[in-house]
């Protein structure tokens, strides 16, 4: 248990090269003791790197690693203690899957009664007691997925568990129920947990903590809501959220207006700073009423198409020749016809640059 | 259609039997036959075309003294330098292949990839351009015709395998095996030992198998390299080609001689065949 902080980490896989690509650019960032965190971000981001890094599998090019304010950067990944389990299934095929468990606690010499307690506990948790005398090579890959969380979560006294997208091989139903277990685990023990997925809904419900990766950077660090009322940058407002935010190209008008398609939008965001003379205005489908009459902050755009999506509607007009996406309840009619879309100022951001004024 | 397809294919099938198995048996029956029966025409069923003796097989382990063959010493001599050739072989042949296929290595232009293939080259070249470095070299170190220069010389025509089939296996062992074991608290060693390594076995054996094969069927470097103090079984078998050939006990030798291979050959096909090698990872 320890608090993380990465120093000026940056990384480069060929450091040696003319233009030394960075997997990852030079960042900081610190991981509070206990903390539950989500790693949220695309393919090929860097995330998998950023972990590898923490536990020493991968040494930084640049940069300093502190736990608890000490530098293990020089550190080997067994003298770390930490945690990792991987987006696939490792098991250690020659071995029964009793020992599979108790291996971490055996390497570390811990006392037999002590590897007998947890590993009854923490097969338990995964139910996985009946399989305890089988040889982990004749087990199914979510049986064995659940071995890999099993050795991750084995030992309590880790600096952190770290997971790379360790839910992907396996089916929903189980999905579900090993997240809720692993956000309990880390309530009991306290272990920092840093979870990495490019499902956000996972991030979402899982996380205290977000962090929205992209091109090797670390775009904002934010609660759930945070990211979800003000992403600090566009991609954030597009990766996060279903449908993604509504942005629309606008120019400055006045200290607080925007402006587009002929429609002034009125926001809470101080813009008499500004410089840039277009804008991207942004909000979420969720914050636009429609309304029956056109009165301040208003729209008048042409609806598409209406989609049942169970839970609410989805409905998609077109304004000013931009998409507009608007979610309503599902008992609320919507004519396929031209509508008023009000837009509350306080849900309106503004990007200047693709940047959160 | 399918009939004679059927039929096609057991007739291929029976026809390359009597080519594979045809020369056992005539070494077999010759075995059991002595000077008579060998001489005088072709005879095929024993009791019936000839009578059978077992004196082919005991001359075996008679001293040439008492007329026999004495092939005793030369086969225990072959299995002794095939073993600790091929085991010494696998021993720095998998350590050397778990480097190369994890770790990076850079020495001005060449790569991992080039010095696997510098393993791979030395039994690119025909056998003969080796004798004669091979010769010179013992001959500096006291080590022609005994059983410590053939032990050296097999190593190197032997490892160059285990490196080849090794280096393959590993890299087709995910290197997340490797990195858990560090997180869960091994040191590099200990990863190799405890977990690379019990899970490579498969790989091991056929690498030992192809070392095996290759070590006890060496004639050349055997005949090259040892006069009167050491003989291999290969080399005492040929031997035994002599003006007055006694065709019952070269038989009987040749026979001798294939046995160890077939036993290997029984014991990993079996091993094989419960599908060991493949899916021991994943
Ligand atoms: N071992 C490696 N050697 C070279 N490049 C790598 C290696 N691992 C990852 N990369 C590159 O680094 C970038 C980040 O990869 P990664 O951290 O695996 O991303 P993520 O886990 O977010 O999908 C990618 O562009 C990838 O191609
Ligand atoms: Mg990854």
């Amino acid at each position: 248990m320890a608090k993380i902080e990465l120093q000026n980490i940056a990384h480069s896989y060929n450091p040696q090269a003319a233009d030394k690509a960075y997997a990852l650019n030079p960042f900081n960032m610190t991981w509070v003791d206990g903390g539950r965190y989500a790693i949220l971000g695309p393919s090929g981001c860097g995330k998998t790197t950023m972990l590898n890094i923490m536990s020493g599998i991968v040494q930084p090019s640049e940069g300093k690693l502190l736990f608890n304010d000490v530098d293990v950067t020089k550190l080997s990944t067994s003298e770390r203690n930490i945690a990792q389990v991987f987006q696939f299934p490792v098991i250690y095929g020659t071995m029964s899957v009793e020992q599979n468990l108790a291996f971490p606690l055996v390497c570390r010499n811990f006392e037999k009664a002590v590897i007998v307690a947890k590993v009854q506990e923490v097969a338990g948790a995964l139910s996985l007691e009946g399989l305890l005398k089988k040889s982990a090579s004749k087990l199914t890959a979510d049986q064995k997925q659940l071995i890999s969380l099993g050795r991750g979560l084995v030992r309590d006294d880790v600096a952190a568990v770290l997971m790379d997208e360790p839910l992907t091989v396996i089916d929903p139903d189980l999905k579900f129920r090993l997240r809720r277990q692993l956000k309990e685990i880390n309530q009991k023990y306290r272990s920092t947990l840093i979870y990495v997925t490019h499902d956000q809904n996972e991030a979402m419900t899982f996380a205290e903590n977000i962090i929205v990766m992209d091109a090797g950077s670390i775009v904002q660090v934010g609660s759930p809501s945070e990211l979800f009322e003000r992403p600090k940058t566009t991609f954030v407002g597009y990766f996060i959220g279903a449908p993604a935010m509504n942005f629309f190209e606008c120019k400055l008008e006045g200290s607080h207006n925007v402006s587009f398609g002929g429609a002034s939008i009125i926001t809470e965001t101080d813009l008499s700073k500004t410089g840039e003379a277009t804008l991207k205005l942004g909000i979420r489908s969720e914050y636009i009423r429609i309304v029956e009459t056109a009165g301040i902050n208003t729209i008048k755009a042409q609806v598409q198409r209406v989609e049942d999506l169970g839970t609410h509607k989805l409905v998609s007009a077109i304004f000013d020749n931009q998409n507009v996406k608007i979610k309503v309840k599902r008992d609320q009619e919507v004519p396929l016809d031209s509508v008023s879309l009000e837009f509350p100022a306080r849900h309106c951001c503004v990007y200047e640059k693709e940047q959160l004024i | 259609m399918g009939l004679l397809y059927t039929c096609l294919k057991y007739l291929v099938v029976s026809l390359w039997s009597i080519f594979v198995i045809a020369p056992f048996l005539w070494a077999i029956s010759t075995s059991f036959k002595d000077f008579q029966s060998v001489t005088n025409g072709a005879t095929y069923i024993p009791w019936v075309d000839f009578e059978p003796t077992l004196e082919g097989w005991r001359a075996l382990w008679k001293s040439p003294a008492k007329g026999g063959v004495d092939i005793v010493e030369p086969f225990f001599n072959s299995i002794f330098v095939t073993c600790a050739g091929s085991l010494i072989s696998i021993l720095l042949g998998t350590l050397a292949a778990y480097a190369l296929s994890r770790f990076t290595f850079k020495a001005g232009f060449i790569r991992n990839s080039d010095i696997t293939f510098f393993f791979i080259s030395q039994r690119i070249m025909p056998p003969v351009v080796l004798a004669i470095p091979f010769f010179i070299m013992l001959g500096k170190f006291a080590l022609l015709d005994t059983l410590l220069g053939l032990i050296v010389v097999y190593i190197v025509l032997l490892m160059p395998i285990a490196v080849w089939i090794m280096v393959d296996f590993f890299n087709k062992v995910p290197r997340e095996i490797d990195e858990t074991a560090l997180i869960d608290g091994c040191n590099p060693y200990q990863a190799f030992y405890k977990v690379v390594l019990p899970n490579s076995i498969p790989g091991i054996i056929v690498a030992g198998m192809f070392c095996l094969i290759f070590g006890w069927t060496d004639f050349f470097f055997s005949f090259i390299l040892t006069f009167t103090e050491v003989q291999l079984l290969p080399v005492a078998i040929v031997a035994l080609n002599s003006s007055i050939t006694p065709w019952w006990s070269l038989s009987a030798a040749a026979l001798v001689s294939v046995a160890p291979l077939i036993a290997v050959a029984f014991v990993v096909e079996r091993y094989l065949s419960k599908g060991n090698l493949s899916g021991a990872l994943k």
